[in-house]
């Protein structure tokens, strides 16, 4: 006990639960259905999951703070539509310049929502649900000369095959270059949360508001600044949106928020503010898409069952999280005050010598 | 100073955020109808009186341009472009007739589609619009609004996907007949797969979808009982919910449930174009053909690589422009809604009220016939 609790801390631990329910997912799946372990079971997961595991990483970065964004679905929509008209008259932009026009239309409309929750002090979950309506409206407004629609065959040619680029590839095991893209975000992003002085105050925040005010931390710009890298990573994600699915509608993206929702909170990242971790968000999506993928296969359950397990699975996790964190972390408090009795102990009991 | 000027920029943008989002609703929110001038229609008058007396002539009934009637048009729900087409075409048909009432698209979110066609459909009775058209995307659950409907008087037609009972619905509008769509389907899927056959399973759009299930009904009854498609088949039956990103997944998984699967078929626009974008990405072409009802304009590049060879569709645009008419002629009591009935819908002639074939009650109006689409006509199409 006292070892595991020098080595980890409550969130690793988490961490590894949800590790070990993935290992587990896969093993028993895999002992019913056939070529299950093949690379392209890791195709298809990795690749369902790259624009889950941005989204969800701009969703963590909120709801760490004690915020929370719905507009972000709509964010991935509107930039990927942006993009994908600019593609369609534009042949001559290519995938670096594209991704940069997706990321900073993405951080404008963050920036939206960042002033009016920051500064306007307006609750962001009022906020952005509107802005959810408003930046949909925008897809509406804005393809409407295109006829509401993209069309993968006016895309420039990189853009029809990016989804199907490798980063290296052994056999059936194929790396895309998009799932490359989503752990180079999260290892960014569980970087910046862990050592960056930035990451560390969005948890002082979230945690404790009235002390972090009170210690001086600029807690809106604070907010704001995450509702801004927020809106750049839902600028990413509608780039690979486009990427991925080439023709879109104006619905493109609906729903992704709640998807980020889900995967942040399997994850172990606590909406109600100041726990969670990239790593944690990324595996919660991780063990969305692989159950997901699993289930889709599987001969004998209905989409309906597969919701409802998913739904099961959301209701677990959030209640896991409320029961089991609380005692490991009473668990770790104590073994820390045991740690500094004794330190304290050996103190005592060697000083009468000296 | 900085905090205030900040705020001050936060104001603004919320103003002018409200301000916009005041202008058009995301959602087109039913609005109430101009409240009912207690004049009459002028041109209700003098155009009853002439036509009062040949009133069994044998020729087809034709509108009379110019009455007043409040239409709703709506889709399964909004966002998917064939149904724009279709609005499209009804409101060509608006104006032609010159009806001086409003023509409302109104339509719910996909996730929302059933509770909230059954919403417009009430809210519409309340409102007291004269003619409803539904692509009806919730089954039965619909029959008891629209009864409702029925009882204050409000004329009801569905079009593309009836009430699979008919109750409460006075004509249904078919774009094909289905049970041709299902021999279509087989026909393709033969001519994809050559005279040996194969396996293939069917990604369609919503489980409840009254269409998609009709033309999967006839799709089989054709496998089964025409000895020419006896070497096809059908492995398994998938919905993508007519969700892009959910369709894509269901298409992939499809291919890994069935490693002999040749042929993935989609009788949903979306479906078939995601299956085909999903085959392209993990370079399955060449094993797992893609086919069904697809929109030229989004399957154009599949149909050129070999994606998706050949598949078939209707104009919307003409149904929504069909479904007008009948409408229209029905609400202003020019046609009752019994078989036999010819009458002319405009630009596309003349059509008639006969019993529905593939439902055993009911009345319809066949539109037809479908368009197949291969390497040779879809790029003069997606133009």
């Amino acid at each position: 006990m006292k070892f595991i609790t020098r080595i980890l801390r409550p969130e690793q631990v988490r961490e590894l639960v949800t590790l070990f329910l993935i290992v587990i997912i896969v093993l028993g799946f895999g002992a019913f259905l056939k070529d299950y372990y093949t690379g392209r079971t890791f195709v298809r997961i990795s690749t369902s999951i790259a624009i889950i595991a941005v989204v969800a990483m701009a969703q963590t970065l909120v709801a760490i703070t004690r915020n929370i964004d719905l507009s972000l679905g709509s964010i991935v929509g509107f930039c990927a539509f942006f993009l994908g008209v600019q593609l369609s008259y534009h042949h001559e932009i290519g995938p670096v310049p594209a991704a940069l026009i997706a990321i900073a239309v993405g951080t404008a409309m963050g920036l939206i929502n960042g002033l009016i929750i920051a500064y306007g002090r307006v609750p962001a979950i009022i906020t952005t649900l509107g802005t959810m309506a408003i930046y949909r409206t925008a897809i509406v407004f804005y393809s409407a000369p295109e006829g509401g629609i993209v069309s993968a065959h006016r895309l420039p040619l990189w853009a029809r095959q990016f989804a199907s680029w490798s980063i290296f590839k052994m056999g059936d095991l194929d790396f895309r270059v998009m799932v490359g893209i989503a752990i180079l975000v999260v290892i960014i992003f569980q970087l910046i949360l862990t050592y960056l002085p930035y990451g560390r105050r969005l948890y002082a925040i979230g945690s404790n508001p009235e002390a972090a005010r009170i210690a001086g931390f600029p807690a809106q710009r604070i907010v704001f600044i995450a509702y801004l890298i927020g809106g750049a990573l839902a600028g990413l994600g509608g780039y690979l949106f486009l990427l991925q699915y080439g023709n879109l509608m104006v619905l493109a993206g609906v729903g992704l928020e709640f998807d980020a929702v889900a995967a942040a909170v399997v994850g172990g990242v606590n909406i109600f503010g100041g726990t969670g971790t990239a790593i944690g968000a990324f595996l919660g999506a991780t063990l969305i898409g692989t159950l997901d993928y699993s289930l889709r296969r599987w001969p004998a359950i209905s989409e309906f069952w597969r919701n409802a397990i998913l739904g099961l699975l959301i209701l677990l996790a959030v209640a896991t999280d409320s029961a089991i964190m609380a005692r490991l972390r009473l668990m770790w408090a104590r073994a820390a005050a045991a740690m500094t009795m004794e330190l304290a102990e050996s103190k005592t009991s060697s000083s009468p010598q000296a | 100073m900085k905090a205030i000027a900040m705020r001050l920029i936060a104001v603004l943008v919320i103003l002018s955020l409200v301000l916009t989002a005041c202008a058009p609703a995301a959602t087109p929110a039913p609005t109430q109808p101009p409240t009912q001038a207690p004049t009459q229609p002028p041109t209700a008058a003098p155009t009853q009186a002439p036509t009062a007396a040949p009133t069994k002539a044998a020729g087809p009934v034709k509108a009379t341009p110019g009455k007043k009637v409040d239409m709703v048009l709506l889709p399964k729900f909004l966002g998917n472009i064939v149904f724009d087409q279709a609005y499209a075409g009804a409101q060509e048909a608006h104006k032609e007739l010159q009806n001086p009432g409003q023509l409302q698209f109104l339509g719910p979110t996909p996730e929302n589609s059933v509770a909230g066609q059954i919403e417009i459909i009430t809210a519409a009775t309340t409102q007291r619009v004269n003619a409803i058209m539904i692509s009806n995307n919730a089954g039965d659950q619909i029959v008891p609004a629209v009864k409702k409907a029925r009882e204050a008087g409000i004329t009801v037609v569905t079009w593309d996907s009836p009430i699979p009972s008919a109750e409460g619905e006075q004509v249904f509008v078919a774009q094909v007949d289905f049970n041709e769509t299902g021999r279509v389907m087989a026909e393709m899927a033969l001519h994809i797969l050559g005279e040996g056959g194969g396996k293939l399973a069917i990604l369609s759009a919503s489980p409840d979808a009254a269409n998609q299930n009709a033309w999967i009904a006839a799709f089989k009854e054709v496998l089964k009982t025409d000895p020419k498609y006896s070497k096809l088949e059908l492995l398994d039956i998938v919905y993508g919910n007519d969700q892009f990103e959910d369709s894509y997944r269901q298409a992939l998984a499809l291919v890994d449930k069935y490693p002999d699967m040749r042929l993935i078929m989609a009788p949903t626009t979306i479906g078939i174009a995601a299956a085909s974008k999903a085959m392209q990405d993990e370079g399955l072409c060449d094993k797992v053909k893609v086919s069904g009802l697809g929109l030229p304009v989004e399957m154009v590049s599949y149909t050129l690589n070999g994606c998706a060879p050949e598949f078939a569709l209707w104009s919307f645009t003409d149904l929504g422009y069909l479904t007008y008419y009948v409408t229209y002629l029905l609400a202003t009591g020019a046609i009752k809604g019994e078989i036999g009935e010819r009458f002319e819908a405009g630009r596309m002639g003349t059509y008639t009220i006969e019993k529905d074939p593939t439902r055993p009650v009911g009345l319809r109006v066949l539109m037809g016939p479908f368009s197949i689409y291969n390497k040779d006509n879809v790029e003069a199409e997606a133009k």
